[in-house]
């Protein structure tokens, strides 16, 4: 097994960050997440919570041996997320549907204030990734592969929301000019 | 969309989402402005999963994430 952590500071406000969570995609940072569909959403009238269930297709080229091993490079994850507006808080999770019987990635993202500054957003991410026995000599570097490929997406997960903030500061702003 | 036959669909529920998530959401009002544009788009995507055979994954899926969520598509 094989475990991941990152951690970020976004330099705007919670509100926003959880916003462009949510106008993350599609994001030319990031062409390997190709479509993000909402099955389910409802929000608890008492807490006010938010809870969403997200179907993501996920599809990039791969190294010969996990395209051999998962036979393609095409697969669904399942996320649920819980947005508490009151103590802003954005929790996701998320695990693969396909290919789960080879290897199983379950990531664990966390949104929230920054305590030292909360006028920012701390964003917290960790994973584990798991190679089945079956896989037997093949599990250990199938699962380094799969980790360095996590790796590489996380990094370009947080370029693309920057990109997306950046773009909702510049609405703002120009939404600012036109009603003065 | 997965399928393209939703994508006009989402793209609607879309913009009202995101527009309802920063307006009222996050101001604290607790309205439900977009439920008839989420109903049509996932009517639509109940029968793409169905013909993709994603129902089942889905479902023994929604444990290990601790999704609440029964069914596709349905509350």
């Amino acid at each position: 097994m094989r475990l991941f952590e990152a951690a970020h500071i976004f330099k705007h406000d919670w509100e926003t960050v959880s916003l462009a969570n949510w106008r993350k995609y599609p994001n030319e940072q990031t062409p390997h997440v190709r479509h993000v569909e909402i099955l389910n959403q409802d929000m608890d009238p008492e807490t006010g919570i938010l809870r969403t269930e997200r179907l993501i297709m996920v599809q990039q080229p791969v190294p010969a041996l996990v395209r051999r091993v998962f036979g393609g490079d095409a697969s669904y994850v399942l996320e649920y997320s819980e947005v508490d507006p009151q103590k802003k808080t954005l929790v996701m999770q998320s695990q693969n549907l396909t290919y789960s019987n080879l290897l199983s990635v379950g990531e664990h993202i966390v949104f929230q204030p920054h305590t030292e500054n909360p006028s920012h957003t701390l964003f917290t991410q960790s994973a584990q990734l798991k190679a089945s026995g079956a896989l037997f000599r093949l599990a250990n570097k199938i699962e380094d592969m799969c980790w360095n490929r996590f790796n590489d997406n996380a990094k370009v997960g947080k370029l693309g929301l920057e990109q997306v903030l950046s773009k909702i500061l510049a609405e703002r702003q120009a939404m600012m000019q036109t009603s003065q | 969309s997965i399928d393209s036959k939703c994508t006009p669909l989402k793209r609607e529920f879309d913009a009202c989402f995101t527009w309802w998530y920063s307006e009222k959401f996050l101001k604290g009002e607790k309205t439900n402005d977009c439920e008839q544009l989420f109903k049509a788009y996932q009517a639509c995507l109940k029968t793409v999963l169905h013909e993709k055979g994603l129902d089942k994954m889905i479902d023994d899926a929604r444990p290990s994430i601790g999704s609440p969520f029964t069914g596709s598509g349905q509350k």
